[in-house]
């Protein structure tokens, strides 16, 4: 079942690696421009950007060092955010997908428990993130080497280990969410609003005491405190979201359960 | 002997909508049971409740001696959903070779014997599949693990006439092996031929289960006669089971309600060159349900 599920998720899990390995290399290879112009996107240049929008990026310091350079362009915002929208892609087509399609109403008669099928999918899918996250890891680091950026793959491994939980994270919302309504839409719905809102609140908000509180249901709070990349692997953050990750699995394969497919 | 289905009192409610009000039914080893009635009467609900993709609101059944939340009896059951999904990449002949593994192993020779009997090509994506062969797809993965009960939903849809033969011969093979087959259909003519009951649900109730030999024991026959000479209208006047009697000149026309006894008897005071006796129309009697009992049911409920 995870061989066959992996099978269906095949293709949208090589145009994800392909197209995040794109961005990173874009990205990365203009890197010896931007260390070569300090006066361009040195500190004070980045100074005159609007607060909030440094906020939104997470601060924008230090553009011209290869760590600070990785972390305000690839690990801050655009890759987790793309890791987020492929993990819930991909966690749609676990369920939700299937059975408004009318595929799974077969998949749920053959013999197996339903609890199992649910957690069956949930591996596929966990695995073939993870698979996206090893390539994408090791192209990063490919890169890294050779604009000579300067971040050891200790780093790199941190912050990517990150990455791939915000995404199974959200994953995982959408999974569930799916695994109780089976319903495309709104489970996609659901983890889109809640990744926005939770990386403004860690951004944006982390300075508006009404909403600040808030970062405690944000994973990025626990992916972006951490300063992987800065500090090596935040163990206890990131056991937070394992943690988070389990809860909402359970939570799926208990909807599931005792559900009425496909009606 | 052990019902293969034993259904008690088996209601699906969605929501306020009724998808099936108390059901109690048994359906035996070994036989054809045709499961009949218009689209929405609740075909589906049942086939559905049997299989645990929906839960009832009421009431428990049991198929193959186990209750339906047991997954693995669900590997001696071969199941045709009555609208069948088949999409993607894959080639049908990897997605029936997975069926088969997680079933518990299907020899691939034996679903090649039923592609070429069906005439199926599985080397096709299934996305590219016309519905007729998506059906045959779907009729391959139901047969190919020689299940104990088959449950097919509309199996005919979409079929050519020559393949739905070869179907209908699949099924009388199955009987023969002494396993078990449930089919639905909306038309009686689908089924009439090869099962040995019928029961027929309207509205989400079961209205009747019949024998279909019974059934077309009891069902009125149109009956021609043609004699000789001219005979007399009396002489068939006032026969048991004789109605709609209409005699011109030589010929003579009725509908027979039951047995031909007493008409032929009649008859044979004269003679007789011509005898024809339609085979009866089950459709009609099986129409006659809904609107006589089906109105009746109406009434019963409340507004």
């Amino acid at each position: 079942m995870i061989a066959k599920s992996l099978r269906e998720f095949r293709r949208s899990l090589i145009w994800w690696t392909i197209g995040i390995s794109a961005f990173m290399a874009m990205y990365l290879s203009i890197y010896p421009n931007i260390s070569g112009n300090p006066d361009l996107y040195g500190a004070q240049a980045l100074a005159k950007f609007p607060g909030a929008l440094r906020d939104l990026m997470g601060g924008l310091q230090d553009m011209t060092s290869g760590l600070g350079y990785l972390q305000s362009v690839v690990y801050q915002l655009f890759v987790p955010m793309l890791f987020t929208v492929c993990a819930m892609l991909i966690a749609n087509r676990a369920i939700a997908q299937p059975e408004e399609a009318g595929t799974l109403e077969l998949v749920v008669t053959l013999p197996v428990d339903r609890r199992r099928l649910l957690l069956q999918r949930f591996a596929a899918f966990a695995l073939g993130l993870l698979a996206v996250a090893v390539i994408t890891l090791l192209v990063t680091w490919a890169l890294a080497e050779s604009v000579a950026l300067g971040v050891g793959l200790d780093r790199l491994v941190a912050a990517h280990t990150g990455v791939y939980l915000v995404g199974l994270f959200f994953g995982s919302v959408t999974l569930a969410a799916g695994a109780a309504s089976g319903r495309r839409a709104p489970s996609l719905a659901l983890g889109g609003v809640w990744a926005v809102l939770g990386y403004v609140v860690v951004t944006v908000g982390q300075n508006v005491e009404a909403i600040a509180w808030l970062k405690w249901i944000s994973p990025f709070h626990y992916y972006a405190t951490g300063r992987p990349l800065y500090q090596g692997l935040p163990a206890g953050d990131y056991l937070v979201l394992a943690g988070a990750i389990a809860v909402l699995v359970l939570t799926a394969v208990l909807a599931f359960d005792r559900r009425d497919i496909g009606v | 002997m052990t019902a293969v289905v034993r259904a008690e009192g088996l209601t699906k409610y969605y929501g306020r909508r009724r998808g099936l009000e108390d059901l109690t039914l048994e359906i035996r080893p070994g036989e054809i049971f045709g499961y009949l009635g218009p689209n929405g009467a609740g075909k589906t609900t049942t086939i559905r409740l049997l299989l645990d993709v929906i839960r009832p609101t009421r009431g428990h059944v049991r198929v193959l001696g186990a209750g339906s939340r047991e997954a693995a009896v669900r590997a001696r059951i071969g199941y045709l959903p009555g609208e069948l999904a088949l999409e993607g990449r894959e080639r049908a002949a990897d997605y029936l070779a997975f069926l088969g593994r997680v079933r518990g192993g299907v020899p691939a020779a034996r679903i090649e014997a039923l592609a070429e009997r069906l005439d199926a090509d599985l080397s096709v994506p299934m996305r590219k599949l016309s519905k007729g062969n998506k059906q045959k797809i779907g009729l391959i993965q139901a047969f190919m693990h020689e299940p104990d009960l088959l449950i097919l939903d509309e199996p005919t849809g979409g079929l050519d006439p020559l393949v739905q033969q070869e179907f209908l011969t699949m099924v009388r093979e199955v009987r023969a092996s002494g396993r078990t087959v449930l089919m639905s259909s909306h038309v009686l003519a689908e089924v009439e031929h090869v099962s040995d009951r019928v029961g027929i649900v309207r509205a989400g109730r079961l209205v009747a289960v019949e024998n279909v030999a019974a059934l077309r024991e009891k069902a009125m026959r149109r009956v021609e006669l043609h004699f000789d000479a001219p005979v007399p209208a009396e002489a068939f006047a006032d026969l048991p089971g004789v109605r709609e009697l209409r005699v011109e000149g030589a010929g003579l026309r009725c509908t027979i309600d039951g047995r031909p006894d007493a008409l032929v008897k009649a008859a044979a005071r004269f003679t007789v060159v011509h005898l024809v006796s339609e085979e009866p129309d089950l459709e009609e009697i099986f129409l006659t349900y809904y609107s006589d009992e089906g109105r009746d049911d109406d009434r019963q409920e409340p507004a």
